[in-house]
This record gives structure tokens, sequence and C-alpha cells, in this order.
């Protein structure tokens, strides 16, 4: 299919004009915090923009810039080393090594550098181990720099990569690597030619949520100083109350991740691969006593430190407290509050994303393209901004609707949209466009075709939409934190409060129910590998 | 069915504000549990219902400010005089009556009274009493010298008490001594600071640091905890040339938008009040700021020393300087 007919075919196309007028409202409502960041920054003068090209900028871009790559680079060794072994051998408590690699995503980023900062203290775990192992001549490693930033960051985000890649593992077919052997392939060349390509768009939108993460990343850096677009864009605003700077900031950050996104695209869009319904799996062999003893070094060392030692902690803690008395009856209600909110944004996130995932799945053009990316601003622009733009949308348009839990949910909606329509795109990818066509000549219409074709057959991407937004929303914290109705309180924002005021441990109760509310939707999630 | 049910759940949606009972809503920069105990007697003795809205002192003032008249705001509560301030300077707030706010030290509150400082906390020094190295310490000033190389311990430069001292010693001793003493002290800490205060005292208790700069509180947290541990209180800055202990206050104000004016001068007359203040400042060890009110008592009096003499409105005029001087440093 050439260029120029992509383009033109959505306005002829009845069918193609709902989904993409459809596409457009939802763009529509995406582009809010942008438009008030491009309203904001043009308020700076010339002036103004110098002195922030001038004195933050390059810094700015350094640590953001070195921090993603990091992140980039670590993510994908421990998810792809991860998803490879799991789904290519067979050992025993490969169930448990799954759910180990996946569990991390439970713990948000601020909890995950508050628990790291308190144990490579003197007197936390690691920091005594440390000293045990090596003596008090050898300082323990100081955490509050790339490198340890890069560390935590990189633990509660692996877990993307190794979810997409090993969903794309699990359903590659045996008779391509077949094929590559009978030819005469060695077991590296299989890998670096059949295997890689194959897991490529897999990697690629791991790493793109990961990075993703990293850019918009507010709990860890804050709490670790570490100087990067979102804290010093919040610091301008919370701090020195100067909205535009740190507009002109969020934009050059916007630039940025773009940039990055249309580079991924870029590269994924070279490719394309349709399965079909009746190859065959690859079924995993069985693992040698060695490769047994391997793998579960490898995977044990990777959720030592990604989830035993932090939910370790937050249950020591969380029982101190229970000893104590801490957990009132309000703590409850704080649980419940969470999961009001995530449920109603997941579900609404997963409807409204529906119609951009399709269109962009089915038409190839520069606008389904530019639709995409407008609608990936949710992720790129710090909480606090886009909880700044909507906050001053709905103020001034729809003044009703302030102060209720609708505002808030919206919010998440436009926050976490780019992961739905990320998990639902993957899988409307892989369906062939020509059983729609079978179906269309059978004589189903739109939402026939809807209802008895495509959401059947991405009914997998659309559960890890959902899973994959509840998580988010029951994590967040900077937009909740400015758009929650008065007196509503959730884990998150106790949790900050808490640790707020240096009593970190009084936290751990509220960490420990992010992570049990989130098993329930987990296994949901994993239910279908199992099946499959 | 099922969608009448659903329009009778986002009606609830959209109305679970108007359901619940009309409180007296405050955004409180405070930890709920330093205002809950005086939120619980004024409930008790005026049978008005309080709502707190907690979060950070900056966050919650930017909120206020892009709510405007559609705040839900009837007070706001913050750590920090400098919040205070520079929420009176963008007029989001009404003032308080003279008859309440008089019993409270000028210096302690806005001059228009839009703000009143309720208790106050004071920088103070924290030096391990096993160690002698620091014996010559008796200025925050002595703080760069470099015999304290990699002993000192401080937060880092984003503390909102930590912003507040160094506006302090900026207006008493110059911008020039005062940049020359964080780049000294940036050069003894060597890249290495705290998070928290309370990690400052862990620290110098356990003898790895030997000295640290903190809100007072901290250390008689601490001590209260630990009463054997090795620390030695210095009250810095003192004698008839030194420029006294800097403070800072966490106050109040009314939001100008507020449509329950009456019920919000009652709460603020009531931290005011004796009860008030003993509540107030009590449980966080703090000074409370109507006289004739004492503190917790293991904390040194008030006419035992000298404070520094810089009127607390100035912590928020003053605030942006301070910010500038600290990042030409670049303090970490």
């Amino acid at each position: 299919m050439s260029a120029t007919q992509t383009v033109t075919l959505p306005l002829f196309n009845t069918r193609l004009t709902l989904r993409g007028a459809l596409s457009l409202l939802v763009v529509l409502l995406a582009a809010i915090p942008l438009v008030f960041v491009i309203y904001s920054s043009l308020q700076l003068d010339s002036e103004g923009w110098a002195g922030l090209w001038s004195s933050r900028l390059p810094g700015l871009l350094w640590n953001t810039l070195s921090l993603s790559v990091l992140v980039g680079v670590g993510s994908m060794v421990l998810g792809v080393s991860a998803a490879w072994w799991i789904t290519r051998r067979e050992f025993p408590g490969r169930r448990l090594a799954i759910w180990l690699m996946v569990l991390p995503l439970t713990i948000p980023t601020y909890v995950f550098a508050h628990i790291y900062t308190t144990l490579f203290d003197d007197d936390g775990w690691i920091g005594q181990a440390w000293q045990w192992l090596f003596g008090e001549a050898v300082a323990i490693p100081d955490l509050f720099n790339v490198v340890g930033v890069g560390f935590i960051l990189t633990l509660a985000g692996f877990s993307y990569v190794f979810l997409l890649v090993q969903d794309s593992l699990s359903r590659s077919q045996q008779n391509l690597e077949e094929a590559a052997r009978i030819q005469g392939a060695r077991p590296a060349q299989v890998f670096w030619r059949v295997n890689l390509p194959l897991m490529r768009p897999a990697i690629a939108a791991g790493l793109a949520l990961v990075v993703l993460h990293v850019l918009s990343d507010f709990g860890a850096v804050s709490m670790m100083r570490y100087q990067t677009f979102t804290l010093s864009i919040y610091l301008q605003m919370t701090g020195r109350f100067d909205y535009n700077a740190a507009a002109g900031l969020s934009l050059v950050l916007v630039s940025l991740s773009l940039t990055f996104l249309i580079l991924e695209r870029f590269f994924r869009n070279r490719q394309r691969y349709y399965g079909t319904a009746q190859a065959k799996r690859y079924t995993a062999r069985r693992a040698t006593r060695f490769e047994i003893v391997a793998i579960w070094f490898w995977l044990g060392l990777i959720a030592l430190f990604a989830f035993v030692l932090p939910i370790l902690w937050m249950l020591i803690w969380s029982w101190e407290a229970w000893m104590q008395d801490l957990i009132s009856d309000r703590f409850w209600g704080y649980v419940g509050n969470s999961l009001l909110v995530s449920v109603l944004a997941a579900s609404l996130t997963v409807v409204v994303a529906l119609p951009v995932a399709l269109y962009h799945a089915r038409e190839r053009s520069w606008l389904s393209q530019t639709y995409l990316h407008v609608s990936s601003v949710g992720f790129v622009l710090p909480g606090p901004v886009i909880a700044l733009g909507i906050l001053a949308f709905v103020l001034s348009q729809v003044d009703i609707l302030y102060g209720s839990l609708a505002v808030l949910v919206i919010a998440m909606l436009i926050r976490f949209l780019p992961l739905a329509i990320q998990a639902q795109e993957a899988a409307a990818q892989q369906l062939t466009p020509s059983m729609e066509e079978a179906a269309r000549s059978l004589g189903a219409g739109t939402f026939e075709n809807l209802r008895r074709i495509i959401l059947p057959m991405i009914r997998g991407g659309m559960i890890s939409a959902w899973v994959l937004v509840f998580i988010d929303t029951l994590k967040e914290l900077p937009a909740t934190l400015i758009l929650r109705p008065t007196g509503f309180d959730t884990l998150p924002v106790r949790i900050w409060i808490e640790a707020s005021e240096e009593m970190l441990e009084h936290a751990a109760p509220a960490a420990l129910m992010l992570v049990i509310g989130t098993l329930p939707v987990l296994w949901f999630l994993m239910r279908p590998v199992k099946q499959r | 069915m099922k969608s009448r049910l659903l329009l009778v759940f986002l009606a609830g949606l959209f109305s679970l504000q108007a359901l619940a009972a009309d409180p007296l809503v405050i955004y409180s920069g405070r930890s709920d549990k330093f205002v809950k105990p005086v939120v619980e007697a004024f409930e008790k003795e005026t049978g008005i219902q309080v709502l707190l809205h907690a979060g950070g002192s900056t966050t919650l003032l930017n909120k206020l400010r892009l709510e405007g008249a559609r705040t839900d705001a009837d007070l706001y509560i913050s750590n920090d005089a400098g919040n205070l301030q520079k929420g009176s300077e963008m007029g989001l707030f009404r003032p308080v009556p003279e008859s309440i706010a008089g019993v409270i030290p000028a210096n302690f509150r806005a001059p228009d009274n839009t703000w009143l400082g309720l208790s106050a906390r004071a920088r103070m020094l924290v030096a391990n009493s096993e160690q002698s190295e620091t014996d010559f310490v008796k200025s925050v000033f002595d703080l760069a010298d470099p015999r304290l190389e990699g002993k000192l311990a401080i937060t880092h430069s984003g503390n909102e008490s930590y912003i507040a001292g160094v506006t302090v010693y900026m207006l008493a001793a110059g911008e020039e001594v005062t940049g020359d003493w964080l780049q000294g002290m940036k050069d003894n800490v060597d890249g290495s600071v705290f998070n928290k205060h309370s990690k400052i005292v862990n620290a110098v208790a356990d003898g790895k640091k030997a000295i640290g700069l903190v809100n007072h509180y901290y250390i008689y947290r601490h001590l209260d905890q630990h009463p054997d541990a090795p620390l030695k209180v210095i009250i810095p800055d003192q004698g008839k040339d030194g420029m006294g202990v800097a403070w800072n206050v966490a106050g109040i104000a009314m939001s100008r938008h507020s449509q329950k004016v009456e019920a919000a001068e009652k709460f603020v007359a009531f931290a005011a009040s004796e009860q008030g203040q003993k509540l107030f400042a009590e449980v966080n060890r703090e000074y409370p700021t109507r006289p004739g009110v004492p503190a917790a008592d293991e904390v040194p009096p008030l006419d035992s020393y000298k404070v520094a003499d810089v009127p607390m409105a100035r912590l928020g005029e003053m605030r942006n300087a301070t910010l500038d001087l600290i990042e030409e440093v670049g303090m970490p």
C-alpha cells in the first residue's frame, strides 16, 4: 500500500471516517494539557527563554538523557533475558518466575526510592551487609546520583519490557525458526536473524514505555533530588510560582519525548508480521540441570532486588504499625478511594483508547500518526503540569465539574491513555486485515465487525490495557495530589504525606496495600498465558 | 435497567461533593498528626465540622491560587512563613481582625494580618558530645570552617526550613557573607547531603558526622526515643554580637474566597487561644508564638536565648533572592 493511497482513503470511506471522527474527539481531549503548556510558554518572552536556555537546559538535558539511556539499557537486559529463559525453557517454578518478574510493577517508584535509600543507609539491611562484606574501608554506594536513580527506575520499569517481550515470544511461531534451521542456520544466527527481528516491536514498545516513565517520573527523582526536566519543572512551578518558565521547560520535554516516539515508530514500522491462527506455537524445551541453576540464579537475583527486599520491608513495618495500632478505620477508606479511581479510570480509558488504536492500526497515514503522538502527551508531560492544565481547563470551561471525582478520573484518562492505545494497537496490528475484509464481504457492518471480529481478537490487548492503566492509576501521585476532591485521600497520597513527615515506616501499610490491591488484576492479566 | 443504574452512579459521582455535610475546609501543608489535636478540640468546643485536605504547603498554595473564587478552602495552614507571605502577596488571603490577631507579636504575623504565625521552630546545631573537634563552633558561619571537612551534616537545599534559614542569615549578615558561607559548607560536605533532618541527627548520634544543622525538634524527638544518645545542642550566634538563632513559623491564613468567614475566624481565634496554642505547638515540641504559653519542657525556654531579629514576613519577600543565591553557589 503506497503512502498516497492511505492518505486519500479516509475521505471517501464512511467506515474510516467514523473511526477517524471518534479518534479526533479523543485526541482533542488528550491535547488539553498540551494547549495549556503551549499557551503558557507563549507568555514567556525571549529574555525568559534565553535565561532558561543558558542556565539550565544543558544540565537538565544531560541528566535526563543519561538517565533514560541507563534505565533503557538496564531494563532491556533484565527484561529480555528473563523473558527469553521463561518462554524457551521449561523449569521448576516457571509460573512463580513469571509472577516475580511482573510484581515489581505494583511498587511505585517513590516507594522504591524510599525503601532503597533506607536499605542503603549505614543501619539499613544492605548497608549492614555491605559493611560486613567489605568492612568500613569501602564506602557504601551513594544512591543520590544517576547510577542510583537509574538502578531504582530500572527495577521499577523493566517489567514492561519483560511483559511485552514474553508475550511476543510465547506467541512467536516455531515454523519460522524451523525453516531457518533447515536452511542450516546455527542457533546464534537463528537468534539474530529470526528471533530478534520478531521481538523488535515488543522490545521497542517496552522500551518506549520504560523511557516515557523515566521522562515523566516525579516520585523517585524528587525523593532523590536528581534534577531531571520533570523535577525542575515542578520546582519552578511550586517553589517560584513561575508557571511560564515551567511551561517552557515542559515544551522542551514534550519535543524531546515526541522525537523519541517518532524515532521508535520509525524503526518499528519498517517491518510487520501477521500471525495466522493455525501455525504451531513454540513449545519450551526442558531445561538441563545446569540451566536450572543458572536461570534461577539470574532470575532470583533480579527478583531479590526488584520485589523480595521491598516487600519484606513493607511487611515488617506494616506488622509494626499493626501492633502499634497505627492503622485506623480511615485507612480502609483510602484503600476504597484508590480502588474506585483506578477501576473507573481503567475502564474508561480502555474504551476511549479503542478508536485511536484501531484507527492507527488500520490507517497508516500522517493523520493517524499525528493522533497517536498527540495522544501520547499525557504520558510525557509531568503529572503536576497535566494536573494544572486540566485544572485551568475545567475551571474556565466546565466549572460545574470542578471538585468532583470526574475531574480526577479524566486526568488519569489523559495521563494513561497512551498505555491503553499502545497495548490495544499492538494487538490490533497482529490481526490480519483480511479477516475484517472477509467479514465485510459477508455483509457484516461496522459494529458487527467490531463486536464479532475485532473485539474478540484483541481481547488480550484490551485486558492488558485495562490492567496497565489500573496499576498506573493506583500508583499515581502528582496529579492526584492536585486534583483529588477535597479530603479525598488515596493510598499514594497517604504514603507521600507520611514520607514527607519523615515517618517512613508509617507509609509501609499503604505501600503494601498497593501491592495487594494489584494482585487480583495481575492474576487476570497472567491467566491467558497459562491457558495458551 | 443497566443504563439507569449507570446514570444514578454517575450522578452520585458528580454530587459526591454536594452530598457531604458542609464542613470547614482547611488546606493543610502541615502533617495531619500535628493539626488533628487542635481540630478535634475545636470541633468539640464549637460543634463545627472540619475537613482537612492535606498536601505540600507549596502545592496547596498553587492550588489555592489557580482555583481562585472556586476554591473549597476556608483556611490555609503552612509550615513555612515564606509560603504564607507569598500567598499574601498574591492576594489569596483575607485579613484576620486585629482583635484576634493582636495576641500574636507583630514580627510573627503579616503586617496586614493576612496570616498569623502559630508555632516556631529554631535552626540549631547538634553535635556529638563525645567528640571535641567541634568545640570551636559558636556560630552557624563556623560550619564553613575547613576543619569540619567531611564532618558536617546538612540537608539538601530544597528543604523549606533550610531555605528559610539561609534567608535569615542573608538578611542578618549580608549576601556576600552568606554566599561565602554556602560555598564553604559545600566544600565541607563534598556533595554528600542528607535528604532528611532525622537522618542528620542519627548520623551525629552514631558519630558518623560530628555536627549538623537542623530544626530543634528533630534533636528532641531523637532524645525522646534514645535518651542516652551522645548529643549536644549548640544554640548558635549568641552573645552581644551574635545575630541570634534563625526562626521560622508555621501559621494559618483565611482564604479570601471563603464562604464561611465567621467559622473560619472562630478557628483562627481558637488556634491563637492559649489552649489552641499549646495543642498546636506541643505535639511537635515547637514554640507557641503567643507570649506566655510555655513550650514543651525539654526544649530551651524562649527567654534563655537570642533570636535573630527578622520579621517572618521577610522570609516570603526574600525567597526568590535566596533561591538565586543557593543556585548560584550550586548547593546540592
